[in-house]
């Protein structure tokens, strides 16, 4: 297994858990700004809809507003004046004004939604195009958790920003402005007496949040930590049984346990203070509103039982958008900081692109040769140094050394998993930058070592190879892998279905299925990255016939631990510590006397 | 609903904050339902009879009834939240402690995937489904109710308005719940589908650039992406109809309050607060059904969160002690009396009819190919699984009298898939041994052929391992995972198949280690490599869940066509290079 060196080495990363939606303190981007632009850029496709839905805001909210101006105005100067006539027909106008502000609040939603939702598509497919694009050496340098949240939990913080926050930031501005517009104009003194309620939500809101945030952030600390015990020790369980340490495991779980019990106390408490008080506010704001507006009837100063009326309705409007104006904002941030960090991944360089008149062939012959190639993760660290050899077309050139030599490097520059910093490598003549890396890439058949594949069928795993493959083509490339022999015993042959990862199948036999997807592909040139390790040796040595029948013609590097596999090859080349120590037949190498042969005799002796 | 009510038990504890905070609630939610009452009472005897100390009398009423409410709210929230807290934190103690003492076929009854998300996200689902009940759904339906009944004794006169407006509004609430489960469940397959694609590729990235298959890739994210947004869309849509339709309802109300209204205050039948304060309580109506049928959601999604923790509960550990468990010390005499064991009871089985003996001191080898059972006999020494049929003796005792702690603190075992703890290095080879001393482990280290890599560290013994030790190659876990069961200075030593990744000549140096180091022990070393096994006192070569030969390296040559075939495959020089 060849790993990028310098990989971090620390507790493992917290995973973001679904904590329960009270405030939690929202994250901030960096550029908050040049994050904003760039989400409108998606959202200009689809202006039209925003514009109509802003529109639609805008009616409703100002309908909304004028409701409670009219209920007001009925009692005034119909009711209190017993004019009945009059009542029905402004009752007429308030039912035709509730009905559009209706109909318009819907359309608002539509519309948006379809918005949101298109956008939130086309980010997560960008996204995803982006993962395919990307160059090998991101996906060792961040971890799998992280882009995997990138694209679920940052990409749907986005999403609940977009489908309802920004709607609702536009109508509680409205609605507020608005409020506060028909207040002053029905009576300003009783206006001034409402909106003295803000300063006092305002400072408690603030205060709450302040508290509740540091809380809730030792909380997710907690929390987090404690889901990381229990994933790591649920999952090593059999360790725990094997050695009998239930009672510790369990003490030190205890631990975390009661840490989170303290922190999630508080944090619930400090946070669930946030309802009541403003519940209190709202009462607090329509006492003083029906007390002094009363008091203001009897002294006679031009207040009357309607407009008490319409200021209680308002009250109500006006105080609950302010009340959810802070969490309204907390999404909107933490979406933003989201789409910052989606925005990170898409800005991450592509693999290189193909030069201009880039070639493309229908068949390589093979002949692959490195001349003084080096390559490093870091620069200080290289990992390959000068390395130089030739392959002639249908040769086959084993590659042997310690862990971490350089050997699985070597070939995965052969397919441009990474390219070199130095040196060149040609094949058939050509440097490999030279070609389509489509076109090369497609006559290359991998095996590697660490097997993956996808949820699906065996079929459909096999068929990855060649995707037109008809299913004798299948069976065929099956059988050569000594893979029908197992697969003819699985429930449903051919079309069981294997879960994400292929854990239904022991190492062994996934093996089998990868080989048997390089076999169909019937690449030029064949590349084993210890494409047998977890098969057992029977088994083995009837993989290998079927290999050898592959091999023979094409131009194949294997990098194998088995010696016998070793000594048949044409080449050898013993790596170590990143540069060829030894090169060339099984023969001269064993007469040379040198590393390899040395290793040879340590087996012989028993 | 049984389910639910199994956990019962929990809430006794803080059974008195259970009772305070729906009791509070009443009070905050009391409070509210006054306040439009004391607010009519001021238009119609305040304001009508212009009597200034009545309205300030009444204001101030109004002022208390707020902070009655305030204190009410308050501790009903200090309380539900002790109360679900204390409740999620016991359920998770007795859930880790129950998952802990499982038996392996326990778990594999569950899955541990599943086990670990029953004890994260159900016990946070149940814990915020019961602060949700104890606030807010005494909230909703107290308010709803409250405010009908409010209304039936002081304005009469406009309640056959509700009589209307509430049936519609419940209705259609009921309604709009019950499509948006299906919708929202609908929705979540389309998310699942998402991010099962997301995380396959990404892991399987290096498979598909080698066969570059980005389009085909793009090409099938782009189905399950469209289907994600169409799903969101439809059931959105849908859902958003919700709001307006209530909205207008309520509305509706309105104009009705105010036509009626018109006709009765004409006739003096009411006086006009009457009409300002039913407005009010419809607008609590509306919020109190919106309120209860949201908590009425999340109390749904959170009854099967509470059957599977219940399910985990119940679960009886499948390998307990017998009822006086001997706990006199091992020598290490292992003998296997016709043993059947099958992992599955309905299929067959895995183990059959095996029996064999092996002395203390003794090194015995089990060859076989790939799911031929070699591990589940090792594993049944331990006790990992219990046989079907036949006996497991140790030094001439039937191993289920023994005490569990005493028969594995007696077994060092390093098992197939080399598992540490995101731990140093020093850590993890200790936990064999709490009381191991620095030597110890260095000399364990050394049997196992990882001092040579661990030396070489920057930090050593202390270097830190990954979860998963993704920061150590294959062989590098094996090599530690061996030292765990070393340090144990055991008195039986199981290594099953823990050198696959080791090169061969590291394999031999640990091999004459354990020979020098381990002469007291019963040691078994299970592999698929003659060469692991060829100096064994004794092996038994495994087809299909038989013993089908067994003797020595030499006498097995000489007999045995299993073993021949073995030994022609992999030949004198089938030694392996390197890792």
């Amino acid at each position: 297994m060849n790993k990028p060196t310098g990989r971090q080495v620390g507790p493992p990363s917290l995973g973001r858990h679904p904590g329960p939606r009270f405030n939690g303190p929202a994250e901030k981007a960096k550029n908050q700004k040049a994050t904003l632009l760039r989400i409108w850029s998606y959202l200009k496709n689809q202006r039209i809809g925003i514009v109509s839905s802003v529109f639609f805001v805008i009616v409703s909210s100002i309908l909304s507003l004028i409701g409670p101006l009219f209920i007001g105005l009925i009692i005034d100067e119909h009711i209190l004046k017993l004019d009945i006539d009059g009542t029905i027909r402004m009752v007429l106008i308030l039912a035709a004004i509730y009905i559009i502000s209706a109909v318009f609040t819907w359309l608002q939603t539509y519309v948006m939604i379809r918005v949101s939702q298109k956008t939130i598509q086309q980010l997560r497919q960008h996204l995803f195009e982006k993962f395919q694009s990307l160059p090998l050496s991101i996906f060792d340098k961040r971890q799998q958790g992280d882009l995997m949240s990138r694209m679920t939990n940052d990409v749907e913080n986005l999403n609940a920003a977009l489908s309802q926050s920004v709607i609702q930031i536009v109508s509680t501005i409205l609605t507020v402005v608005g409020t506060g517009i028909a207040m002053f104009y029905l009576n300003w003194v009783l206006a001034v007496v409402t909106l003295l309620v803000i300063p006092i939500i305002v400072w408690s809101t603030k205060q709450i949040i302040k508290r509740s945030s540091k809380n809730f952030v030792m909380r997710q600390k907690d929390l987090g930590n404690l889901n990381g015990y229990i994933e790591e020790t649920i999952s090593n369980s059999n360790i725990t049984t094997l050695f009998g340490k239930e009672m510790q495991t369990i003490e030190q779980f205890k631990k975390a346990n009661e840490k989170l019990r303290a922190s999630a106390l508080s944090a619930d408490i400090a946070s669930g203070f946030l309802g009541p008080v403003n519940n209190f506010i709202n009462n607090l704001g329509i006492a003083l509103v029906i007390g002094v507006g009363a008091l203001m009837v009897v002294g006679n100063v031009g207040v009357s039982i309607g407009v008490i009326a319409s200021f209680v309705t308002y009250t109500r409007q006006f105080f609950r958008p302010i009340n959810q104006l802070s969490n309204l904002l907390n999404t909107f941030q933490s979406a933003i900081a989201g789409a910052e960090r989606v925005f990170e991944i898409l800005d991450e360089q592509n693999e290189v692109a193909d030069v201009p008149d880039a070639i493309t062939k229908n068949h390589y012959d093979g002949e692959v040769e490195f001349r003084n190639v080096d390559f490093y993760y870091q620069k200080d660290k290289p990992v390959l140094k000068n390395i130089s050899f030739r392959a002639k077309a249908g040769e086959t050139i084993a590659l042997v050394g310690p862990t971490g030599s350089g050997k699985t490097t070597i070939i995965q520059l052969l397919n441009r998993f990474y390219d070199a910093m130095s040196g060149e490598i040609l094949i058939d003549g050509n440097e490999i930058n030279q070609y389509k890396m489509e076109n090369l890439r497609d006559h290359i058949g991998v095996v590697l070592q660490d097997t993956y594949l996808f949820s699906g069928t065996v079929r459909e795993n096999i068929r990855y190879g060649k995707l037109d493959a008809t299913d004798e083509e299948v069976e065929r490339a099956a059988k050569i892998a000594y893979a029908h022999s197992f697969i003819k015993y699985l429930p449903q042959k051919y079309d069981t279905m294997l879960s994400s990862g292929g854990m239904n199948l022991s190492q062994g036999q996934r093996q089998l299925i990868a080989i048997a997807r390089a076999i169909i592909e019937d690449p030029d040139i064949l590349i084993l990255d210890e494409a047998t390790s977890s098969v057992d040796t029977m088994t083995e040595v009837q993989i290998q016939k079927g290999l050898n029948n592959l091999m023979q013609g094409r131009t194949s590097f294997v990098i194998a631990h088995r010696l016998k596999t070793i000594e048949n090859a044409d080449q050898i080349l013993v790596i170590k510590d990143g540069a060829i120590l030894e090169q060339g037949n099984h023969d001269k190498l064993m007469k040379n006397n040198g590393f390899y042969a040395s290793l040879q005799q340590q087996l012989q002796v028993q | 609903m049984q389910a639910v009510l199994s956990l019962k038990k929990y809430i006794k504890p803080y059974m008195v904050f259970a009772i305070i905070a729906p009791l509070m609630m009443v009070l905050e939610v009391g409070m509210d339902l006054v306040q439009p009452t004391i607010m009519q009472h001021i238009i119609d005897y305040g304001i009508a009879q212009d009597n200034t100390s009545y309205i300030i009398k009444m204001f101030g009423l109004t002022v208390l009834c707020a902070f009655l409410g305030l204190l009410g709210g308050a501790v009903c929230s200090i309380y539900a939240s002790k109360t679900a807290v204390n409740f999620a934190a016991d359920i998770r103690q007795d859930l880790y402690e129950t998952i802990t003492y499982f038996s392996n076929s326990n778990k594999d009854h569950f899955t541990l995937g599943k086990l670990i998300t029953n004890i994260t996200s159900d016990v946070e689902m149940l814990q915020r489904a019961l602060t949700m009940l104890l606030k807010v759904f005494v909230r909703g339906p107290l308010t709803f109710l409250g405010a009908i009944v409010i209304v039936f004794l002081t304005a009469r006169e406009l309640f056959p308005i509700l009589l209307v407006v509430v049936p519609i509004l419940a209705f259609s609430i009921y309604f709009f719940t019950k499509i948006s489960g299906k919708l929202f469940l609908k929705v979540q397959e389309a998310v699942d589908a998402v991010n099962t694609r997301v995380q396959e590729n990404l892991a399987g990235i290096r498979v598909i650039k080698a066969y570059n298959r980005k389009d085909h890739q793009i090409d099938q994210f782009r189905s399950v992406n469209e289907k994600l947004m169409k799903r969101n869309i439809t059931a959105d849509q849908i859902i958003g109809i919700l709001m307006p339709l209530t909205a207008f309802v309520v509305n509706m109300g309105i104009i009705a309050a105010l036509w009626m209204g018109a006709f009765k205050v004409e006739n003096e039948s009411i006086e006009v607060g009457v009409i300002i304060a039913f407005i009010n309580y419809l607008m609590m109506i509306m919020g109190g059904l919106m309120s209860s049928s949201n908590v009425l959601m999340q109390i749904a999604r959170a009854v099967p969160s509470a059957k599977r923790i219940v399910a985990v509960l119940e679960e009886k550990p499948e390998i307990t002690n017998s009822e006086s468990p001997v706990k006199s010390s091992i020598k290490g005499t292992v003998e296997f009396e016709n043993v059947h064991f099958a992992y599955n009871k309905q299929n067959e089985a895995v183990l059959k009819n095996i029996s064999f003996k092996v002395n203390s001191g003794e090194t015995i080898g089990i060859i076989g190919m790939t799911g031929s059972g070699k591990s589940t006999i090792v594993n049944l020494i331990p006790r990992m699984y219990d046989t079907d049929q036949g006996l497991i003796k140790i030094d001439g005792r039937p191993i289920y009298q023994y005490d569990l702690e005493t028969l594995r603190g007696e077994i060092g075992f390093a098992p197939q898939k080399a598992t540490l703890f995101s731990r140093t290095i020093e850590e993890n080879v200790k936990y064999g041994n709490d009381e191991a001393t620095t030597e110890d482990l260095i000399e364990a280290l050394e049997s196992s052929c990882a001092y040579e890599f661990v030396e070489k560290l920057d930090e050593q013994e202390q270097y830190l391992i990954t979860q998963g030790a993704t920061n150590l190659s294959g062989g590098q876990k094996q090599r530690l995972a061996m030292a765990r069961a070393f340090i144990r200075k055991p008195a039986i030593l199981i290594l099953d198949d823990t050198t696959s990744a080791v090169d061969s000549i590291s394999e031999k140096r640990i091999q004459r280690a354990i020979t020098e180091n381990f002469k007291e022990s019963t040691k078994f070393i299970v592999s698929s490599k003659i060469s692991s096994i060829r100096h064994a006192d004794q092996i038994l070569v495994l087809e299909d869940g038989c013993i089908v030969g067994q003797g020595t390296h030499e006498e097995l040559l000489e007999t045995n066509t299993t073993y021949q075939d073995i030994v022609s495959t992999q030949l004198v020089r089938g030694g392996t290079l390197h890792e």
